[in-house]
């Protein structure tokens, strides 16, 4: 093994070794003297020493060993750990990683470093001769400023490099492309068979195992570009931790469900957005100690990062519990700018916040405030297309919701025709299709609408919408496309089928069209563009506006069913409370199994749908105490919950539960499914 | 420095050079399919071997009025992937050796002498930007979103 290759073989390992090592130092910062803790951080910086001596990058030795030095006296008793000493070593690790860069940069490597022998060490260096001996790393300050504008993207702890290879982006993006067109040169293939051959595909065994293994490999190739939100909650962390205390704040970071895999290239959008969202949750979200304990709160916040995955969509929502968003604020803002907030909601003018030149803050700091950031966020986010959202509560805190596809590769989608033009649109969006049924379109407030679930929904031509054509009542096929808190029917010339379709972006040079999700070729070679509902949502309800209509409002019904949403996750509360409500049920929610069983005393649910981890009481627990109440022992419980293991369910069941969801495999639809078919049962 | 060999696009009456650097393919009556919601400077989309491409107005891409059909696509290879340019007539091969003046519109780079008639002659590089052609973007704005 020769020089270079014991060099990119250390880099490759000290990438991993100092995203660890960051990962402990700030679990450290928050247990204090765990020793285990102290021991992993010695080692780390121990293996870091001996590996970087063997490489001949004497720079990065001797700053491992300083720190390491630093972390024995911890060790031995010496001296506690403070935020100081946190500190100190965090700046070291940044100093290893630039000199670790600056290494693989080829800048750094020490002149005259002799070839390894054949056990890849250099033979001088077997002796393992030391580093310099510390000059007292406290007190030798190391300058280098926290790094944390940027995100690099380490690999997922605990991975082994046995089981780990590293391949270059490239080939696996030319990898997913490469199955995304067999996929399609096996339907233009089939479109052969049919014209030309007169054989149907459908019926042909070798055919349709083909199209077997192709389903299964374009599955396995998406795969492969999947990587955990965990990926990035590290460098957040240290954002938080860094920016409370140049803040003199206190704050707690916590994180939920960063195993949550989604496309390597979309988290990747996201990263700079969500890293905005945090330091401004820092910066005037969260209150200093004194104003927050005078307001009756504990003196630490919390910021916390919660993601899900919620049928073939992410969610990641950043929550704090501080302030809030002044919403007075952010009218008077608008009203400046001359944007006519009257008879907006107060949801409608939070959403203002992502607009140019409007800042959430009366504040300008060298971190938020100057009315940048918020925008940017919604353009990143819709450019990877998803969505963001914001829920305010004045003393209570904010929540900013990112809403994205896992992957934007390959998604099932419902084709219809409107104005003569084939479409695309996303089935998972999809809630309704049927026929057209005159007795079922009623008026409303000047137009027409339908009744779905209970609810009143607005209807409007599809081709009307896209501008293809001027609106006019027809006959066609009525689809109901739902966001995660709309829902808008659409009238089309025809629905033609279901399908996967691969997925291209358009050109970069092309401007963002909210409405349109992307392209894809057809089996005939002709391009089907690919809907964006959303987008298609948004841009319906501006053309209903314009038309100076009152807005579309979903209508509940009257002496309607009351459910109980038990959820310590305020990102899911809401969105279940959002999907009920509009579903025209009465919605309470609680925030643990505790709470519940006091909203259920105070007057009792139809139903009750539950998460299961949940602290003071879980969802377990709670199921048996319904079912132990005298009075309550009949309402239906449901789970949802993000445990998918047979013994989880089978434990639910046993405890009372009278069905369970997983929330990986939720969507809107299944929800209202099973919470229907309960009702309906027990009614 | 653009090299003087280029391919003359028939717009209308007016002739365009694009320097033959940037030239893919030329496409003859392309398949094009609306784009939905875009801007009227975007044709629409057509299938290049596979390849998703928009095709660009180039009249209205020039702020000189629009092109109509397009009788041929020019595939240029810009600085962001791939885009076609629509002509009303068959591009020819040219050398552009006589200059006949500045030319006044953005995205152009000089007038030459073609022949009896003049050329226009493209900067792609200036011509082909997404500030360029989203110019005319319809993200949703926020002052007609709260009107009504």
């Amino acid at each position: 093994m020769d020089a270079d290759q014991v060099l990119r073989l250390f880099i490759q390992e000290a990438e991993g070794r100092l995203d660890q090592l960051g990962q402990l130092l700030l679990q450290l910062e928050l247990t204090g003297k765990d020793e285990t803790l102290i021991r992993s951080v010695f080692r780390e910086l121990h293996t870091l020493k001996g590996s970087s001596a063997v490489a001949g990058l004497d720079e990065v030795s001797r700053i491992a060993h300083e720190l390491e030095t630093l972390v024995d006296t911890l060790r031995v008793g010496g001296r506690p750990v403070t935020a100081d000493v946190i500190d100190t070593l965090l700046r070291g690790a940044d100093q290893l990683r630039t000199a670790v860069q600056t290494a693989q940069d080829g800048g750094s490597r020490r002149a005259g470093v002799p070839p390894t022998n054949g056990n890849g060490v250099h033979p001088q260096r077997t002796a393992a001769k030391p580093p310099p001996p510390a000059n007292g790393i406290a007190t030798a300050p190391i300058n280098s400023p926290p790094s944390t504008g940027s995100l690099p993207t380490p690999r997922r702890s605990g991975e082994s490099p046995a089981t780990v290879i590293k391949v270059p982006l490239e080939r696996l993006e030319e990898l997913t492309r490469l199955v995304g067109e067999t996929a399609s040169a096996h339907l233009r293939m089939g479109r052969m068979l049919k014209d030309t051959f007169k054989i149907d595909p459908a019926a042909c065994t070798e055919f349709n195992e083909l199209s077997r293994l192709l389903n299964d490999l374009q599955d396995r190739a998406t795969r492969t570009q999947m990587i955990p939100v965990s990926t990035i909650t590290d460098q957040l962390h240290r954002a938080v931790r860094d920016l409370s205390r140049a803040q003199g704040k206190s704050i707690r970071w916590e994180v939920d469900g960063v195993d949550t895999e989604l496309d390597r290239g979309v988290l990747h959008q996201l990263s700079d957005s969500l890293m905005h969202l945090v330091r401004n949750a820092v910066d005037h979200g969260v209150e200093l100690p004194a104003e927050r304990q005078a307001a009756g709160k504990p003196a630490m916040a919390s910021i916390r990062l919660h993601a899900m995955q919620l049928g073939s969509e992410v969610i990641i929502a950043i929550t704090d519990d501080g302030r809030g968003i002044d919403v007075g604020r952010v009218t008077d803002q608008a009203d400046r700018r001359g944007i006519d907030t009257e008879g907006m909601t107060e949801q409608e003018i939070l959403g203002l916040t992502f607009q140019p030149g409007l800042s959430t803050t009366p504040f300008v700091t060298d971190v938020s405030g100057r009315g940048v950031g918020l925008d940017v966020v919604r353009t990143n986010v819709e450019s990877a297309h998803g969505r963001v959202e914001v829920r305010s509560e004045p003393g209570a805190g904010t929540e900013f919701r990112i809403v994205v596809p896992i992957t934007t590769a390959v998604l099932r989608c419902l084709l219809v025709e409107a104005g003569g033009q084939s479409f695309a649109l996303p089935f998972h969006r999809v809630q309704v299709s049927q026929a057209h049924d005159s007795t079922e379109v009623v008026h409303a407030e000047g137009r027409p609408v339908i009744r779905v679930d209970g609810s009143t929904i607005p209807i409007r031509g599809l081709a009307e919408t896209l501008g293809l054509s001027e609106g006019r009542p027809g006959t066609g096929p009525l689809v109901v496309l739902a966001d995660t808190s709309r829902r808008h029917a659409f009238q089309v010339d025809r629905l033609i089928g279901q399908r996967d379709v691969v997925i291209k972006a358009l050109s970069p040079l092309l401007p963002h069209l909210p409405a349109v999700a992307g392209a894809s070729v057809e089996p005939d070679g002709s391009i089907l563009v690919v809907l964006d509902p959303p987008g298609l949502i948004q841009r319906a309800r501006q053309a209903d506006q314009g038309r100076g209509r009152p807005r579309p409002v979903d209508a509940p019904q009257p002496g309607r069913r009351s459910i109980l949403v038990v959820d310590d996750a305020l990102t899911i509360r809401e969105l279940q409370r959002s999907i009920l409500e509009r579903a025209g049920f009465a919605v309470r929610v609680a925030t643990d199994g505790v709470n519940a069983m006091s909203n259920l005393a105070e007057a009792p649910s139809d139903l009750v749908l539950t998460d299961i981890e949940m602290p003071n009481m879980d969802g377990f627990a709670l199921t048996e105490a319904i079912r132990e109440h005298p009075t309550l022992a009949n309402i239906p419980v449901l789970i949802l919950s993000s445990r998918s293991s047979a013994a989880d369910r089978q434990r639910g069941l046993d405890a009372g539960a009278d069905g369970y969801i997983q929330k990986s495999g939720f969507d809107e639809a299944s929800l209202l499914a099973a919470v229907n078919r309960l009702l309906g049962a027990r009614a | 420095m653009m090299t003087a060999e280029a391919l003359l696009l028939p717009v209308g009456d007016d002739l365009y050079a694009l320097p033959m650097d940037w030239v893919r393919v030329v496409v003859a009556s392309p398949a094009v399919t609306r784009l939905v919601t875009a801007p009227p400077i975007v044709s629409g989309l057509f299938n290049l071997r596979g390849q998703i491409v928009a095709l660009l107005d180039t009249a209205a891409l020039l702020g000189i009025g629009t092109t109509g059909s397009a009788a041929f696509a020019v595939v240029v290879d810009g600085p962001h992937g791939p885009v076609g340019l629509a002509t009303t007539g068959l591009p020819q091969r040219c050398v552009l050796d006589v200059p006949a003046g500045e030319s006044e519109l953005g995205g152009t780079d000089g007038l030459f002498q073609v022949g009896d008639g003049i050329a226009v002659r493209l900067d792609p590089g200036v011509l082909l930007t997404p500030e360029r052609i989203g110019g005319q973007e319809t993200r949703p704005d926020l002052a007609s979103i709260a009107v009504g």
